[in-house]
């Protein structure tokens, strides 16, 4: 047991050192700018997963708080000149705010129907912000002003700094996951993830539960919509709110492992990845490509392995550290 | 003033019979195989593909390719609920929805791919033409396609209360293993089911291309609509979902009137958030705590 | 001896059906009451209904002087009450050890705390050696233990087990009556409803009779197992009529 604890903090360093080295190996800008993306849906996923992989309650209306936490920093920023750091922070209140009373609403369907409710909230704040010209620009969204490197206003004029703050994010949401999963919230979260009612009957507040992990992953998605912003410098209702965000924001952690830690980030990888390399060959022009592919995977995943790949991949090494020690074990005999 | 109201809420039953053949066919796949279809819509646009082909190449009015369309997507309905749906029966809430979730993206998208996003109409000789009845203006198009959607649901109707495979689809809505140990084979009562769903969809697909457009998102709108009605109807309440569909239509519609022409999205939220937060269990809803 | 259960006038319908109705009966401290009845006369309802799962129509139900009605299943477990289900929920996902260990965290939020809790529980119903298997993996039979030692770490004052012996051979019967008697002894409230006669005989002080969501009889094991009321709910009135004729045995 104490050796597969060392072996795994092992890899987790050498995954550390590994991302932390990319940027410095890495001199394309296109390359960089997939592992940002592979970033952001991890770190969208670890958001997403909270709820859906821990507690099952499978949103397909995240890209709502991607959005408000978008908006937010850009109000800010735009209107009252405050830094998109502290403008992050806000949009995250704001979200946590929104998933109280939206939450409220939904919680009370389960299954498919809280799905369908979440899609239509965030659909519905699309609308609102299409709406709305007086303080959130319309259909036509708007750009933040360049500032050229202005590191107190999250600007960088390279790459690499935008690399390190969202590498740091998700950090972040890989810890406190990591956190999570250790601590009795963690056990009644997957305790009303398989059977609401039965965690009931041992004390377990489970409207409680899912109120305050929904803060948590409404959160964690905001600072993920400011990131976005500041770093396409273009926000804009269809963006912002969009559905596709949604959608792979649950897709990471399906495909990648659901309710597991590092499921988003395995996800994230394998799809944009994907996503990456089905723009390199088919170019920009296919629309309905990279969806297609994405769906496929999905129905894949769920037909052969529905928990993810996640234990496709600790079954493989599970396999290569036996067949290490089998192989380490019959040496001394034979020799 | 009364004429404009009266105009508006026959528009809105027309375009509600429509809902209805949506909403009835997800109600129905829920209330017997307890899954959300969330392709329903993408098969109201394989519907109208088929149609619109089989007119443009053919010259086959929509409504006589509700004979292609229905039997068509029955096929396809119980080939889904053997090959997909009953692997992932048994594995829970999660794997169910993202199945049909992806199925629907896959088929939004491989549309967008082989029909591109162009919207398509077909042009049939009653396309433009209505009747005018006392002062009210009722297209023929929608009001045959009303006319044939009452008519699908009624049959629907008669087909699950007299027939003994309805009242098996009925049995194995309420309970599957009681169902089974009555010697009903849920498989194949859950193919009919999806078959039988699916063909409504492709009936709504028909009835809908004479005065609709086609294109690849066109299915999204329309199931939005049909999610809505089904939770206000009652989860696999098929009346419920009937007449959901048709206050739907006439709330929509009443509000493009009165309030503005993008404001149907409006009233479907408005709505579904009344319902979730004044009686969640819908209309007919059972058992509350 | 104090009360720590007392059903007053409890009621529900559900459309038509009236599960429970006008229900009364108390339960003493460290005293283990029997609830039975034939199938669907609304014994699994009362336990839902008192522990927060249904709101009842009518009536109340106070538990160590508290009001449980209008409270929610995890108020009233945090109360004192644990019940298990007719069907084990085990959360198959978890370790017999995790599952058990949700259970203990409502007394104590620590880790070590709840581990050392639920082995003691997990000892106790004797699954000490799956304590690492996935609850899903196990055997119904085992699954009803785990649903046990689940309960049983919440630290509750009142048990409320729901057949618990449906479908256990005779040895199996005799290991949960000494479980249950065990816990007696250390003296927790037991409600328990039952089938199996041999099992309520051995543990029930007091046995109350339901049928059709009434209460037609209760009393002490001996006397009810001799009404002809409650002859007649289970057998039928031939039997009735047969059995007033000289006691009857079950």
């Amino acid at each position: 047991m104490q050796g597969a604890l060392t072996s795994r903090g092992l890899w987790v360093c050498a995954l550390a050192a590994a991302a932390l080295a990319l940027p410095l190996l890495i001199s394309s800008g296109f390359v960089i700018d997939i592992f940002i993306r592979i970033l952001l849906f991890a770190l969208i996923g670890v958001a997403w997963n909270l709820m859906g992989g821990y507690a099952k309650q499978l949103s397909l209306g995240h890209a709502a708080y991607f959005g408000l936490g978008a908006y937010t920093s850009t109000i800010l920023l735009i209107r009252f000149g405050v830094s998109p750091w502290i403008g992050m922070l806000a949009g995250g209140a704001v979200a946590m705010l929104a998933s109280l009373p939206i939450g409220a609403l939904c919680f009370r369907l389960r299954g498919p129907y809280f799905a369908i409710a979440t899609i239509a909230i965030a659909q519905g704040l699309m609308l609102l912000f299409l709406k709305f010209r007086d303080f959130a620009w319309g259909a036509e969204g708007t750009t933040i002003p360049n500032l050229g490197q202005a590191p107190l206003m999250m600007q960088f004029e390279s790459k690499a700094p935008y690399y390190y703050i969202l590498l740091a994010l998700l950090a972040v949401g890989l810890a406190i996951t990591w956190r999570i999963e250790r601590s009795w919230m963690g056990y009644y979260l997957v305790a009303v993830g398989e059977d609401e009612d039965a965690a009931e009957a041992v004390g377990v507040d489970s409207l409680l539960i899912k109120r305050n992990i929904y803060l948590l992953s409404a959160f964690l998605t905001a600072l993920a919509g400011t990131f976005y912003v500041q770093y396409i410098y273009f926000i804009d209702p269809n963006t912002a709110f969009s559905f596709n965000v949604s959608v792979e924001a649950a897709l990471v952690s399906i495909v990648g492992g659901i309710g597991a830690l590092w499921g988003p980030v395995i996800g994230a990888v394998l799809l944009e990845a994907t996503s990456a390399l089905l723009q390199s060959w088919l170019g920009g022009g296919h629309g309905g490509v990279q969806l297609s592919v994405y769906s496929l995977i999905l129905i894949t995943v769920i037909l052969w392995r529905p928990s993810g790949l996640i234990g496709v991949l600790t079954d493989a090494y599970g396999r290569v550290v036996r067949a290490t020690a089998a192989y380490a074990q019959k040496a001394p005999l034979d020799g | 003033m009364l004429t404009t109201i009266v105009q508006a809420v026959v528009n809105g039953l027309l375009i509600g019979g429509i809902y209805a053949l949506v909403s009835i066919g997800v109600t129905l796949i829920f209330g017997v195989v307890k899954i959300v279809n969330f392709a329903q819509g993408e098969f109201v646009m394989i519907g109208m593909y088929i149609s619109y082909f089989l007119a443009a190449r053919f010259g086959v009015d929509p409504l006589i390719s509700l004979f292609v369309s229905m039997p068509l997507l029955f096929v396809i309905g119980v080939l889904l609920q053997h090959f997909l749906i009953r692997r992932v029966l048994a594995l829970g809430d999660m794997p169910q929805i993202f199945l049909t979730f992806a199925l629907s993206l896959l088929l939004v998208n491989m549309a967008l791919l082989l029909f591109t996003a162009d919207y398509r109409t077909v042009q049939t000789p009653y396309s433009e033409t209505a009747i005018h009845l006392g002062g009210l203006y009722v297209p023929i198009a929608k009001l045959i396609a009303f006319a044939v959607a009452m008519m699908l649901s009624g049959l629907l109707g008669v087909f699950l209360r007299i027939t003994d495979l309805g009242k098996a689809m009925r049995a194995a809505a309420q309970s599957r293993d009681v169902a089974m140990l009555m010697g009903i084979n849920p498989d194949r009562v859950f193919g009919i089911a999806v078959g039988v769903a699916l063909a409504l969809a492709g009936a709504a697909g028909s009835l809908l291309m004479p005065f609709y457009p086609v294109y690849p998102l066109v299915g999204q709108v329309f199931v939005l609509m049909a999610f809505v009605a089904v939770v206000l109807g009652t989860l696999g309440n098929v009346t419920g979902a009937l007449l959901a569909s048709l206050m739907m239509g006439v709330a929509e519609s009443l509000g493009i009137q009165f309030v503005g022409a993008d404001s149907g999205l409006i009233v479907v939220f408005a709505m579904l958030l009344l319902t979730l937060a004044i009686r969640p269990k819908g209309l007919f809803g059972g058992w509350s705590r | 001896m104090a009360e720590a259960l007392v059903i007053r006038n409890l009621s529900r319908r559900f459309g038509g059906l009236r599960a429970v109705q006008d229900l009364s009966f108390a339960v003493n401290e460290g005293e283990t009451v029997a609830l039975i009845g034939p199938n669907g006369a609304g014994k699994t309802t009362s336990f839902n209904l008192i522990t927060g799962y249904y709101r009842p129509d009518a009536g109340s139900a106070l538990a160590f002087g508290r009001e449980l009605v209008g409270l929610r299943p995890h108020d009233i477990c945090a109360h004192g009450l644990a019940r298990t289900f007719q069907v084990a929920r085990p959360f198959g996902k978890m370790t017999v050890l995790a599952n058990v260990m949700t259970g203990a965290f409502l007394r104590d939020r620590r880790l070590d705390a709840a581990r050392a809790q639920a082995h003691k529980a997990i000892d106790f119903v004797g699954l000490s050696a799956k304590a690492d298997t996935a609850a899903r993996d196990l055997t119904t039979i085992d699954q009803r233990r785990l649903e046990l030692a689940r309960a049983l770490a919440t630290q509750p004052r009142l048990l409320l087990l729901d057949e618990v012996m449906a479908g256990l051979n005779p040895a199996e019967i005799d290991q949960a009556v000494a479980l249950i008697g065990k816990l007696s002894q250390r003296g927790l409230t037991i409600l328990i409803v039952e089938h199996v006669m041999r099992a309520i005989m051995a543990v029930a002080r007091h046995i109350v009779v339901l049928d059709h969501g009434l209460k037609i009889a209760e009393g002490a094991p001996k006397e009810v197992v001799q009404n002809r009321d409650v002859i007649r709910a289970y057998l039928g009135t031939a039997y009735a009529q047969v059995s007033s004729a000289g006691g009857s045995r079950c």
